[in-house]
């Protein structure tokens, strides 16, 4: 075996009564590429947490070329020689791109307690030139850059010191095509310097195409470590999950579309800066996609449909007329929407489970005009049971929930509603194979019901797979429209995104 | 095994103590303990029937004005307004009262709601933060009550005060606090202002109209404390340019000791206004019985605010005051 950099000894966490990592005890061989997979809530992101110092230790221990690491933060980690880029943004506003490059370690630029700025922009902008991400500029602030420049930025910061270990947790659901090849190239780059990365990702065909050896968690314990050469994808979603995933994972059905009537009709809609002059029908029973790059617009359009759009022009209307301007409009008449940003758009989430299910269905729960605990408490137990959430009870916030959980939680209160029309953006961006497979199901089932729904991806596959038109946005308008056909494939949408 | 079992018994102690439903108990443990500590020392007069009797001539115009501030703060929003308010009400009762009564209540709700209203609309329009907002009128109206007393205190009627009876004050808080109450917690009122103060984007989506819902709340705010000012003026007879001095920040004291939490959010239960204003009175009135002086009294009840705010504040859902 090569040598060895890194162990883990029967690592261990819990938080409250989730045993979130259980004893697991895993090593990692220098200059190896090492997937790290498992569904939501398997424990990757706590193990790497602790790795890194984010979370402590309840027993266990790591060891870093064979002496003990006794961390508490990240930057010490960093010193250490582990560094990790994280799921979420890990940049901060309001600081330009060489701070953010250089957070902590400023001294370095510092004489005599006056901080030689030009310096450290130069040496920035040098780094991010080394990378070829010559299209940053060092001293620009940070907020002029995109979630996937920022992204690219932190990147950077991650990685220029040359750590013996580097995590990349979930990172490339935020990055488009460009970004991740760049990111692929300096995980390469850091094999070939005989350094290690541990790799997280959802997307499974990514990760055996870029990493050497997968290790699979489930339920906070190790299940195996394989090689990625030979395996496949149904390999590793039987490790995962520990059983047999049905054959049925998007739509098998390629008959012709059901043209039901118009259910809803959207003309001439606009969004200054975002999106511009868009038109569409959408019919009872289809499924919709709308697919492009992550800036086209194609996420204003869903939010424009449902009425909460600033600055919207156009018209979005329901088949007899009735037009939706507002939210409330939306709501009230059956639009349900479920956002890509989940946390801060879809649900409150330091609320309970059962305001979320509640909240959008308030009106039809009054009797008399007042509102009673036990109906309320009813019609969360219902629709959190039927979606089959897990949780400890409708009580429980939100934010305890992990993210399969919660998209869960805001499917809930939709069905709740019974809306007839459903716009869903990204509905499966950061969500474990099983739950995505349930995901698709629902929305297969949604379908034969007749509702219409409104599907906005980031993943060609997904589009492809679930929906029966799929709309191609470049710029903030249409660029081309597709009819479902088992012979669709992936290169002929990607031709129209860019 | 051994090590482990010691380990765990903290983690248990400290899951208890921590648990929501204790959390929520702690307020009235904290309201128990005040009481049978000022009872010791004070040798029992703190629960004498004529202080008690005291202690409830101060709780209404406090419980009342509690009220509608309880709703800004569920947002997460503050009032630091409600002092001025209340002088502003009084004045303009005092000045009414010489018609008559009924007219004299109205122009002390559409007074308070008067200013509740701009509070409201340079938040919201503007984007100013409440307690910006807030200050800002606070020294403004403060200002205005100055200079209409400047000459003499602006006196009531003298028939006002065959009013001045505790059934009709208990009467009038009884009422408040009922219909905030059903309007609370038997209404989408109270599940939105609690969705809004937890998280405003997600509630928005969610189909609540968060604007003309925090308008709304801070003109309730004005007019709610507006009938505060009745019952104030029912009490005292003349207002003079001090009326409602601090009265802001013993509503605010008063709703974070009942356990308010200062971010607002989902946590907000509405006992949080009895149990606070009663606390928030007993703990002035025990001071006084206890002979201390006013500036010894003041340097207590802020450590004791400090001590509470640090215990209880949510550090996960407080990104800042709105």
């Amino acid at each position: 075996m090569a040598d060895m950099i890194l162990a883990a000894e029967g690592v261990d966490k819990s938080f409250g009564i989730t045993h979130a990592v259980n004893h697991v005890s895993i090593t990692f061989a220098k200059g190896e590429i090492r997937g790290l997979i498992g569904e939501n809530g398997s424990g990757k992101s706590t193990f790497c947490s602790m790795l890194c110092g984010i979370h402590t230790l309840d027993g266990g221990r790591f060891l870093l070329d064979g002496k003990e690491l006794k961390i508490h933060n990240q930057v010490e980690a960093n010193r250490a020689g582990i560094s990790i880029i994280v799921q979420e943004m890990g940049t901060l506003s309001g600081l330009t791109v060489a701070d953010n490059i250089f957070l902590g370690n400023e001294d370095r630029f510092t004489r005599y307690g006056i901080k030689n700025t030009a310096a450290m922009n130069r040496e920035a902008q040098r780094l991010l030139d080394e990378y070829g991400f010559t299209h940053i500029k060092a001293s620009l602030m940070i907020d002029n850059f995109n979630f996937e420049d920022r992204k690219l930025i932190e990147i950077v910061k991650a990685t220029y010191f040359k750590p013996q270990v580097i995590v990349i947790d979930e990172t490339t659901t935020a990055l488009s095509q460009y970004g991740r090849e760049e990111l692929y190239k300096i995980m390469e780059a850091t094999r070939a310097d005989g350094r290690t990365v541990i790799f997280i990702s959802h997307d499974l065909a990514e990760v055996l195409a870029h990493t050497d050896t997968i290790s699979v968690l489930r339920d906070g314990e190790l299940i195996d470590t394989v090689p990625s050469a030979g395996s496949t994808e149904d390999e590793l979603k039987r490790l995962m999950v520990g059983r047999e995933l049905g054959s049925r994972y998007y739509r098998t059905d390629y008959g012709p579309p059901a043209k039901g009537d118009v259910v809803l009709s959207v003309k001439g809609l606009s969004v200054p800066g975002q999106i511009r002059d868009i038109s569409f029908d959408l019919y009872r029973g289809e499924i919709l996609g709308f697919g492009g790059l992550s800036e086209c617009g194609m996420h204003e359009v869903g939010k424009a449909v449902f009425g909460a759009s600033f600055d919207r022009q156009g018209t979005v209307a329901l088949a007899d007329g009735t037009p939706i301007d507002s939210i409330p409009d939306a709501i009230r008449h059956s639009i349900a929407y479920a956002s890509k940003d989940r946390d801060n758009e879809s649900l409150i989430v330091n609320d309970s489970i059962r305001s979320n299910i509640v909240l959008p269905s308030i009106d039809d729960l009054a009797e008399g005009g007042l509102l009673k605990k036990k109906r309320m408490n009813r019609f969360a137990q219902e629709h959190a049971g039927q979606m089959s959430v897990k949780m400890t009870g409708i009580d429980q916030f939100v934010s305890d929930l992990s993210g399969g959980n919660k998209q869960k939680v805001v499917l809930a209160r939709w069905l709740g509603k019974a809306s007839d029309i459903l716009v869903l953006d990204s509905p499966t961006r950061g969500i474990d194979v099983k739950v995505k497979a349930d995901i698709y199901a629902l929305m297969s089932e949604l379908r034969k019901m007749g509702k219409a729904i409104i599907m906005i991806s980031e993943e060609i596959q997904e589009l492809l797979g679930m929906c029966d038109r799929i709309f191609i946005m470049k710029n903030g308008s249409v660029n081309a429209q597709f009819s479902r056909s088992p012979e669709l494939n992936e290169e002929d949408i990607i031709a129209k995104m860019l | 095994m051994m090590q482990q079992e010691t380990a765990a018994r903290p983690g248990k102690w400290k899951q208890i103590l921590v648990s929501p439903r204790v959390k929520a108990l702690l307020p009235l443990l904290g309201l128990l303990i005040i009481i049978a500590a000022f009872a010791l020392m004070t040798d029992g007069q703190i629960i004498s029937p004529r202080s008690i009797r005291l202690i409830l001539s101060q709780v209404y115009p406090l419980m009342i004005a509690c009220t509608g501030v309880f709703m800004v703060m569920t947002l997460g929003s503050l009032d630091f307004s409600q002092g001025s308010i209340l002088g502003m009400a009084s004045i303009v009762v005092s000045a009414l009262s010489f018609w008559n009564i009924p007219l004299a209540i109205l122009g002390g709700i559409l007074t308070g709601a008067a200013i509740g209203l701009l509070n409201g609309f340079f938040h919201i329009k503007f984007r100013i933060p409440s307690f910006i907002v807030t200050i800002c009128t606070m020294y403004l109206f403060r200002g205005l009550c100055a200079y209409l007393t400047t000459n003499a205190p602006v006196a009531a009627t003298p028939a006002i005060t065959a009013l001045n009876q505790d059934w009709i004050k208990l009467l009038i808080t009884g009422l408040v606090l009922l219909a905030s109450y059903i309007l609370f917690e038997y209404t989408r009122l109270g599940i939105s202002l609690k969705a809004t103060g937890a998280g405003e984007m997600a509630a928005r989506y969610s189909g609540i109209r968060t604007d003309r819902l925090k308008l709304l709340s801070f003109v309730a705010a004005g007019a709610i404390t507006g009938i505060a000012a009745f019952v104030n003026v029912v009490k005292v007879g003349s207002i003079t340019s001090t009326a409602g001095n601090q009265f802001e920040t013993n509503i605010l004291i008063a709703l974070v000791l009942g356990g308010l939490p200062i971010s607002g959010g989902a946590k907000v239960r509405f006992s949080n206004i009895l149990i606070g204003t009663l606390i928030s009175l007993i703990l002035n009135n025990g001071l006084v019985m206890l002979g201390l002086d006013t500036a010894m009294q003041q340097l207590i009840k802020g450590m004791i605010f400090l001590a509470v705010v640090a215990l209880t504040i949510d550090r996960k859902s407080l990104k800042v005051i709105k």
